[in-house]
């Protein structure tokens, strides 16, 4: 761990924290901006600045604007404290959660490992990094898989976000059929 | 037996279980802290959902569970010392050092289709809203108890 990425993780570990415990709904969304942003830096510095970019434009663009426009339409309560009370029994049981999730760390590959599965495997990821250019004539292997090897999905993908906006028009009463 | 080397300190750690023990266990840690964060934050944003009675804020707890998710993808794409999933265009023999691509492409899907349900879910939260005039969990069961 650098201390560049010891920093970030501190940062978001912060920022989560927070964004949990402000008992203001604006105050929240306000924190979850600057965790997204955080996040996306993290994702750059682990080397995937497609992710980044997608994570900063729609994680602490589009979720933000759409959170301040639900709390624009709707209410803001008011807040005499500054923090939320702590709910013990949703802490103790993510507590455990977490407890039993840390346990799996020592058992995963070292983060950057060479010799980790997911990297090494000749079959899956080491065949797309050395075929993509030929197979496709794309530089970037993340766009070459979302568009060509995977462009089925990505169609899939572009049903769903059709599929949300008309559920959206549908529970908002907004639809028009004339 | 003769050369040990800290007879001041072999009292005091004799008293711990394992001494080698701690040092390994923050190393561990330390070389897979990806994938603790992932599981912190993971369960930050599940204690928001749980927790919160605004609903609002449930929404923002699924978001940060989310991308405690895409943290643990990204992290197992990475490889040390080597580059973002851009490759040379001539033929190049052997393992080029470049991050995973495939995780990535899950991920990009996944904040794709994570946009859309909270799209859904705030649209759905608008019309609580107006139905009920209430975001929050509580007061909203009290008003359908009464109904």
């Amino acid at each position: 761990m650098t201390p560049l990425e010891g920093t970030l993780v501190v940062f978001v570990f912060v920022t989560a924290v927070a964004t949990a415990l402000f008992r203001d709904v604006l105050s929240a969304i306000i924190v979850f901006a600057a965790y997204s942003l955080g996040m996306a830096i993290l994702y750059t510095v682990l080397l995937a600045p497609d992710v980044a970019m997608t994570e900063a434009a729609i994680g602490a663009g589009v979720t933000s604007i759409l959170l301040l426009l639900t709390i624009a339409k709707t209410s803001r309560p008011a807040s005499d404290d500054l923090f939320e009370e702590i709910h013990v029994p949703g802490l103790i049981a993510v507590s455990a959660l977490a407890l039993v999730l840390l346990t799996t760390v020592p058992d995963a590959p070292a983060v950057g490992d060479p010799a980790a599965p997911v990297w090494s495997n000749p079959d899956v990821t080491q065949y797309y990094i050395q075929h993509t250019y030929d197979d496709t004539g794309v530089q970037n292997a993340v766009t070459a898989v979302l568009a060509a090897y995977r462009g089925f999905d990505t169609f899939g993908e572009a049903v769903v976000v059709f599929a949300a906006g008309m559920a959206t028009l549908l529970v908002l009463n907004r639809e028009v059929f004339a | 037996m003769i050369d040990t080397l800290t007879p001041v300190a072999t009292p005091v750690l004799a008293g711990l279980a394992d001494v080698t023990f701690a040092p390994a266990l923050v190393e561990t840690f330390l070389t897979r802290y990806a994938y603790a964060t992932v599981f912190v934050l993971l369960s930050i944003g599940l204690y928001m959902m749980i927790a919160s009675p605004n609903l609002v804020k449930k929404v923002i707890g699924m978001n940060l569970f989310q991308t405690a998710v895409f943290l643990f993808f990204v992290a197992t794409a990475y490889v040390e010392g080597g580059g973002s999933p851009v490759v040379p265009t001539e033929a190049t023999p052997g393992e080029l050092a470049v991050a995973s691509p495939l995780p990535h492409v899950i991920v990009l899907t996944a904040i794709v289709v994570g946009i859309s349900l909270t799209a859904v879910g705030l649209a759905l939260i608008i019309r609580i809203y107006t139905e009920y005039g209430t975001m929050n969990e509580e007061t909203l069961r009290e008003v359908r108890i009464d109904e």
